[in-house]
């Protein structure tokens, strides 16, 4: 706990820091080669909970998070995330809460993936941290047991995929405001808000990772929803689509 | 309330760097928490949902001892000193961590560790940390304490500007961060002597549990060779009351108003010893694997002031053997002899002998009371490691 | 609490990765490689990725997915008086020393206080402890399960240690009990075997 702390606290220092993140593409995505939806037939994905905070970066970095952004983010990400779904003609259900022995399995699973989530986050998508064996390929799983959540989302039938979603927001005050104008007098880079994110894709018959975004600078303003639908688009950008089919509406930036 | 014994100051700190919440220089409006209390202002329903989030974590936590027995007792406690009405407001997790420590989120989710338990003598010391903790609760501790830490963050990133000297002027106030609250917890003590009074607790015992976390402390810095870790009240990063002062003034204030109204308090030995009955043994030999000799030695002694059990005199002879300093694998066979001599032995005993005495001048008695340690755990997980020491 | 502890170095972790880099290298698959700079050496059956960044001073650790996915780390020649891994609160949570005499099950006591410590963890059991022999080398071979707070995710372990020359020689594997530990523990055992010095 104290190790943790303490790297949180530096986590929060590192926040602060001078522009660490200009080394790199702030945004990457990932697919296993080849991957499609079939072109007919019902897709039905389960959303895990989605992970959103939304907060206000004070002048010290430190971040407060604000339950009504949070709550108002999470409802707008998810009736965009409902109606991006539509447009491509999957079925969207959300994981309710579990009880017992089948919530304790949820929780391995979410941990699981956190697990996998940040070693391709680390190890694939971002240059300077690639492991050599993994370049080649995109090939990451969380193993075939994951099909025991495949009637995890209640009645009808069982789901195809888990869609995971991760969204991180700490919008600058007014005070951060000043001290990065502040700083940049000084020649001393401070970033004002925090915009991260990323969701994933797993096959709930093969526990393979079939896709995966992630941006450590994101647009849309959770808070609204025309940002919400933004923020969703940016998430599912490069999302997998049907065989046959012209890949995802928003045009892949340059950066990739 | 998170004493200095180990990894203190920051534990408590870790409420307040992970618990962000807006800051505006007001003070809290402290009233009475009824059970459907729910937060007021928008930076109180941000730090709720911060901390909703967090317990929704512990509910599937393997962490988290669920025993209902243990878990009855301890909120039987609490309920006891603050009233059914109050308690209701307020869910119990027991953590299993060797540490002593208890922290209270400010949506009314108290952590009370199990190294604390294991430290505890009886029912009326559990009670005083607990009403510390709710005392936190009550009074909105966690927001006033926030908002103070977030004004010298924002401090920070303005002094990080100048170098050097920004350098230097930045670990001054991490440190004035990690003081800040000292008197939170000393109103938080004060109160806690209420709630154990009208628990009908005597209300001494909470002078008497930071006099045990001195003495464990000394005790661990004297068999590392360490000064002694008093150093209080002056410690970099420490965010609470001297231990020393803190022992002291709730010592002068117990002995000032020693009962309550219902008549002389309780300690309650005995039912905090059979609350624990199941529990002992798993939170000694979490405490004996901590390379800590010094504390862990004089935890035994203390555990052991009604009696060596089997229980105790195998995690002593367990200590010694894991130490093997000269004599120590001596001692230990001592004490496993002793653990054997008891009623009910630990059968693991057995195996504790056996290995001692193989390294000492007894092989051949080693070897025997491996075997017999075979003979009545035929399912041990390193039996056929132990078979083969013992001659195959 | 831990909830929030995680979102801020994820945070950290996203916002600058540079934070956390490490150096790989390719361990090729059948050629036998000299391990923990030292001169005993193993022979991987398939790809690993060595890490630049070591878990002690005689210590490496290889991946194939992630550390946090799979971690085989090799310690050779611990002498007496040395801890297995940095003893970096050596203050405040001192790690216990290998011992010269230490019989085999000292040894895996010795592992579990380690990484209780270090892991500041209470969930950690042995399951499994049995004779086995490391680089031709009476010893032992174990298994044990834990969890680490804050992350709950369970993870397996197997390990294989002996004393050589009056030094302590260790080659340790962990996973998550899903997937990652079962998919892995056949290679990494033929790993284990094909241990020479």
């Amino acid at each position: 706990m104290l190790r943790l702390l303490v790297s949180a606290f530096a986590g929060m220092l590192l926040l602060c820091a001078p522009a660490a993140h200009a080394q790199f593409g702030a945004e990457a995505s990932a697919s296993k080669s080849g991957f499609a939806f079939p072109k007919d037939g019902a897709v039905k994905i389960l959303v895990f909970r989605p992970d959103v905070s939304v907060g206000e970066q004070s002048t010290g970095g430190m971040n407060e998070p604000n339950a009504e952004w949070t709550e108002k983010a999470r409802t707008l990400l998810a009736a965009a995330l409902s109606s991006a779904q539509t447009r491509r003609a999957n079925e969207l259900v959300m994981m309710p809460e579990l009880e017992g022995d089948k919530a304790t399995l949820l929780a391995d699973y979410r941990g699981l993936f956190r697990a996998v989530a940040n070693s391709v986050i680390a190890h694939k998508l971002f240059a300077g941290n690639r492991l050599p064996t993994k370049r080649a390929d995109f090939n990451w799983t969380l193993g075939d047991g994951v099909s025991a959540l495949r009637d995890a989302g209640g009645a009808g039938a069982p789901a195809d995929y888990a869609l995971f979603v991760y969204t991180y927001d700490s919008y600058g005050s007014a005070g951060r405001k000043a001290a990065q104008i502040f700083g940049a007098m000084f020649g001393v880079g401070i970033s004002s808000g925090v915009h991260m994110g990323y969701a994933g894709l797993v096959d709930l018959k093969t526990g393979e990772l079939v896709w995966i975004n992630a941006d450590v600078k994101m647009g849309g303003d959770v808070r609204e929803a025309d940002g919400a639908d933004k923020r969703i688009g940016q998430l599912l950008e490069d999302f997998p689509a049907r065989a046959g089919a012209v890949p995802a509406a928003v045009p892949a930036p340059a950066t990739k | 309330m998170s004493p200095r014994g180990r990894c203190p100051a920051l534990l408590a700190a870790a409420s307040l760097v992970l618990s962000p919440i807006a800051a505006q220089a007001q003070q809290a409006q402290v009233k009475p928490i009824p059970a459907a209390y729910q937060p007021e202002s928008a930076e109180e329903r941000g730090l709720w949902m911060e901390m909703d989030e967090a317990e929704r974590a512990l509910k599937t936590s393997r962490f988290v001892v669920r025993d209902p027995a243990l878990n009855a007792y301890v909120r039987g406690v609490l309920c006891r000193e603050v009233g059914e009405d109050r308690c209701a407001a307020v869910r119990i997790y027991i953590i299993r961590t060797p540490h002593f420590n208890a922290t209270m989120m400010p949506n009314g989710a108290l952590q009370l560790w199990t190294g604390t338990l294991l430290r505890l003598r009886n029912e009326a010391q559990l009670a005083a940390v607990l009403g510390h903790e709710f005392a936190h609760f009550e009074k909105k501790h966690s927001l006033q304490n926030f908002r103070n830490f977030r004004g010298k963050t924002d401090a920070m990133a303005w002094l990080s500007f100048f170098g050097l000297l920004g350098a230097l002027a930045n670990i001054g106030i991490l440190g004035s961060i990690f003081s800040f609250g000292q008197d939170m917890e000393r109103e938080a003590d004060v109160t806690s002597l209420d709630y154990m009074r009208s628990g009908g607790y005597t209300p001494g015992a909470a002078s008497a549990v930071w006099s045990q976390v001195i003495a464990e402390g000394d005790a661990t810095a004297l068999a590392r060779q360490q000064k002694k870790r008093r150093h209080q009240g002056g410690g970099f990063l420490d965010s609470h009351p001297a231990t020393a002062d803190r022992m002291a003034y709730l010592g002068e204030l117990a002995r000032k108003a020693p009962v309550g109204a219902a008549g002389p308090g309780i300690e309650g030995v005995e039912p905090y010893r059979m609350a624990m009955t199941d529990w002992w043994a798993s939170l000694i030999d979490d405490q004996v694997k901590l390379n800590d000799f010094g504390g862990t030695e004089f935890l035994l002694g203390r555990l052991a002031e009604h009696g060596w059990t089997s229980e105790l005199l195998y995690a002593r002879g367990e200590l010694y053997r894991t130490r093997a300093g000269t004599g120590d694998f001596e001692k230990s066979v001592d004490f496993y002899r002793g653990a054997l001599a008891t009623e009910r032995p630990v059968a693991e005993a057995w195996r504790g002998l056996g290995l001692s005495l193989l390294r000492t001048s007894g092989a051949e008695e080693g070897r025997q009371a491996l075997r017999h340690y075979l003979e009545i755990r035929p399912q041990a997980p390193d039996k056929s490691m132990i078979t083969m020491l013992a001659g195959g | 609490m831990r909830g929030s502890m995680k979102l801020l170095i994820a945070a950290a972790l996203l916002a600058a990765p540079t934070a956390a880099v490490a150096g790989w290298k390719v361990m090729a698959a059948g050629a036998p490689v000299a391990v923990a700079k030292s001169a005993l050496t193993v022979t991987p059956g398939q790809n690993w990725n060595r890490s630049s960044s070591r878990p002690s001073k005689k210590g490496e650790m290889w991946t194939l997915d992630g550390l946090q996915l799979n971690e085989l780390s090799f310690f050779a020649g611990i002498a007496p008086g040395e801890t297995i891994l940095k003893d970096r609160k050596k203050k405040d949570r001192p790690l216990p020393t290998f011992k010269a005499q230490m019989l085999a099950p000292e040894i895996v006591q010795l592992f579990e206080a380690t990484w209780r410590i270090t892991l500041d963890t209470s969930l950690f059991e042995i399951d499994n402890v049995e004779p086995a022999t490391l680089a031709g080398h009476q010893g032992v071979r174990f298994t044990y399960h834990y969890s680490v707070q804050g992350d709950d995710l369970r993870r397996n372990g197997e390990a294989r240690a002996a004393v050589i020359n009056g030094q302590l020689y260790l080659i340790n594997f962990t996973g998550p009990a899903i997937h990652y530990f079962p998919t892995s523990v056949e290679e990494v055992r033929k790993i284990m075997d094909s241990a020479k010095l």
